[in-house]
């Protein structure tokens, strides 16, 4: 039962990262490998201020994260508005080898490559969720939230701004609508789901390392938009929860641990060129 | 004497980045592809070299058999994946994210053949240093700036002199008029992704042969290396190559200042710096 439980969390962890990488890869169309170190930041952030001398409330800590993660988005989306959309994907490599860099290297804040453990767990309004039944049902509320964020967004015209961005940047631009300021909202918002679903990670987990926020991470992401579909809000439902499910398949597989990581990345790539090639729609989405 | 040992070291690395950066921009300058996976194929040359070599076949010829499998590979790649997203009319997104996942694939296939950790080559000649005047290099090093700016001489050559040459940079410059002048960019563009392969080839197998080989070691030299592409103008193959030994010496003149494991981020400053001051890079053709 407990295995259940935690596998619903995190696949409500994960629903949040792939409305995140969906918003900016499907709906406005940037190619983006980055999403995992900007979750990262969030976790991180949350860690730390959970853990101070002084504790801070949850809500607080979260608030603050995903702050940091709006802001850090919006960087990260700023110099290659100038110029064409390949740069952009020389930035996201980049910021994703850099946040790598600076959460095994910066020992003093991140704990290093031996990860920060001992998070305490949330309290939501000065009222501690201890169980794994409670931690479950705040990740889905995270959820609920993010989903029903998307789903307004995509509702008002704003949802079809960014995806005339995506069919037609120009057009746009001589339609009289700021592209730059809508891809800064895109990403802002894209960066508060991604600090949400950090914050509820580390303390969920209570254990936070590099590993879980590096490129290996940022490919899942973009697997899970693709083989749910891209551009819509059941896509990125679907995907997350399918491919959370894989590894515990492959472990009724006689796989030996060491192999286990580079066989799931191996089926992960698989399935972003067969995808990409058969199917760009993915299961549930629409043509990307 | 410490300074000295940086700048050769920098040269070293340069001119490796140098041919990544080369190879790199010929690919993407004629199809337009960000073709993620050259990092795979430039990982792949050093494992094809060291099987060879750990069965005792010479190195010159392990170096040549390398060349050639990436060649191949190149081909397979261009014919089999990015003509058929092409046929299929995908958007620049679906062949970046399939090329991706190739990168993927690539990595993780060679990580459970051979091994996830390092490799040394068994090659005993290529740690020997020579040590002129306090400055150590070794032959491995000396063999990388030999080999590397011969590679470079010989693509500039190639893409001026030759009919290949002059046809693939029509194509690059105008895909439309070749397609109606006959040029045929799907043949070319085969030949392009080969040829482009084939070079990455050399610092493939080169640079392991110094630091030794490991399965996800080759996004890192292929991001500086569009970095030295970018800033040095898309198009130009100098400006390429110069930016990637510029990039390099940068990279280990910050050593005296900043530890090694923050190099990344050295390079991506150099990045952030283009971006906002000369985004068209130092040496762009004008277009």
């Amino acid at each position: 039962m407990d295995f259940l439980l935690s596998y619903l969390s995190l696949a409500a962890i994960y629903v949040m990262l792939g409305l995140s990488t969906n918003l900016l890869v499907g709906i406005v169309g940037i190619f983006s490998v980055s999403q995992a170190a900007v979750f990262g930041v969030g976790a991180y952030i949350v860690g730390h201020f959970l853990m101070a001398a002084e504790p801070m409330s949850f809500l607080a800590a979260l608030a603050i994260g995903m702050l940091c993660c709006i802001t850090l988005n919006i960087l990260v989306t700023l110099p290659s508005l100038r110029v064409s959309g390949d740069y952009f994907v020389v930035t996201s490599f980049g910021i994703q080898l850099l946040a790598t860099a600076v959460f095994t290297n910066w020992t003093a804040g991140t704990g290093g490559a031996s990860g920060m453990p001992g998070i305490p767990p949330p309290d939501v309004f000065g009222y501690q969720l201890q169980s794994s039944w409670q931690l479950m049902a705040l990740c889905m509320a995270g959820m609920a939230l993010a989903c029903l964020c998307f789903w307004l967004v995509m509702r008002a015209p704003f949802g079809r701004l960014l995806r005339a961005i995506r069919e037609d940047e120009r057009a746009v631009a001589a339609a009289g609508k700021s592209v730059l300021r809508a891809k800064v909202s895109a990403a802002a918002l894209a960066g508060a789901f991604a600090g949400l679903a950090g914050g509820l990670y580390a303390t969920f987990l209570s254990f936070i390392d590099p590993s879980s926020f590096d490129l290996d991470a940022s490919i899942l992401l973009l697997t899970m938009v693709v083989v749910g579909g891209a551009r819509t809000l059941a896509g990125s439902i679907v995907g997350p929860f399918l491919l959370l499910a894989l590894p515990q398949i492959l472990t009724l597989l006689d796989i030996p641990t060491i192999f286990a990581a580079t066989a799931r990345q191996l089926i992960y790539g698989t399935l972003l060129i067969a995808f990409m090639l058969f199917r760009p729609q993915g299961l549930l989405g629409e043509r990307l | 004497m410490i300074l000295l040992q940086l700048l050769i070291n920098g040269l070293v690395t340069g001119c490796a980045l140098g041919v990544v950066a080369i190879s790199f921009a010929l690919v993407y300058s004629t199809t337009k592809i960000f073709h993620v996976a050259h990092a795979g194929v430039y990982t792949l040359a050093g494992y094809i070299a060291w099987l060879l070599v750990s069965h005792a076949v010479p190195e010159v010829v392990a170096l040549a058999a390398a060349v050639l499998v990436c060649a191949g590979a190149g081909a397979v790649i261009q014919h089999q994946l990015y003509a058929r997203l092409e046929r299929r009319g995908a958007p620049h997104l679906v062949v970046l994210i399939a090329s991706l996942g190739l990168l993927a694939v690539m990595q993780n296939i060679i990580a459970a053949v051979f091994s996830p950790n390092i490799l040394q080559f068994p090659v005993l000649w290529a740690n020997r240093t020579l040590a002129l005047d306090g400055v150590a290099l070794t032959y491995a090093q000396l063999l990388t700036v030999l080999i590397c700016l011969a590679a470079y001489g010989g693509v500039m050559w190639f893409a001026h002199y030759t009919t290949l040459g002059k046809r693939i940079r029509a194509v690059a410059s105008n895909p439309f008029l070749a397609q109606i002048t006959r040029l045929q960019p799907n043949t070319v563009y085969v030949y392009v992704v080969a040829i482009a392969s084939a070079i990455v080839a050399l610092p493939g197998v080169l640079v392991p042969l110094d630091l030794g080989l490991q399965p996800y070691g080759g996004i890192t030299p292929l991001l500086t290396a569009t970095i030295a592409m970018i800033a040095g103008g898309v198009g130009s193959i100098s400006g390429a190559f110069v930016l990637s030994i510029a990039i390099a010496e940068l990279q280990n003149l910050s050593l005296l200042a900043i530890p090694g494991e923050w190099s990344i981020g050295i390079t991506f400053f150099i990045f952030v710096i283009f971006m906002l001051f000369r985004p068209t890079g130092l040496f762009s053709a004008a277009r």
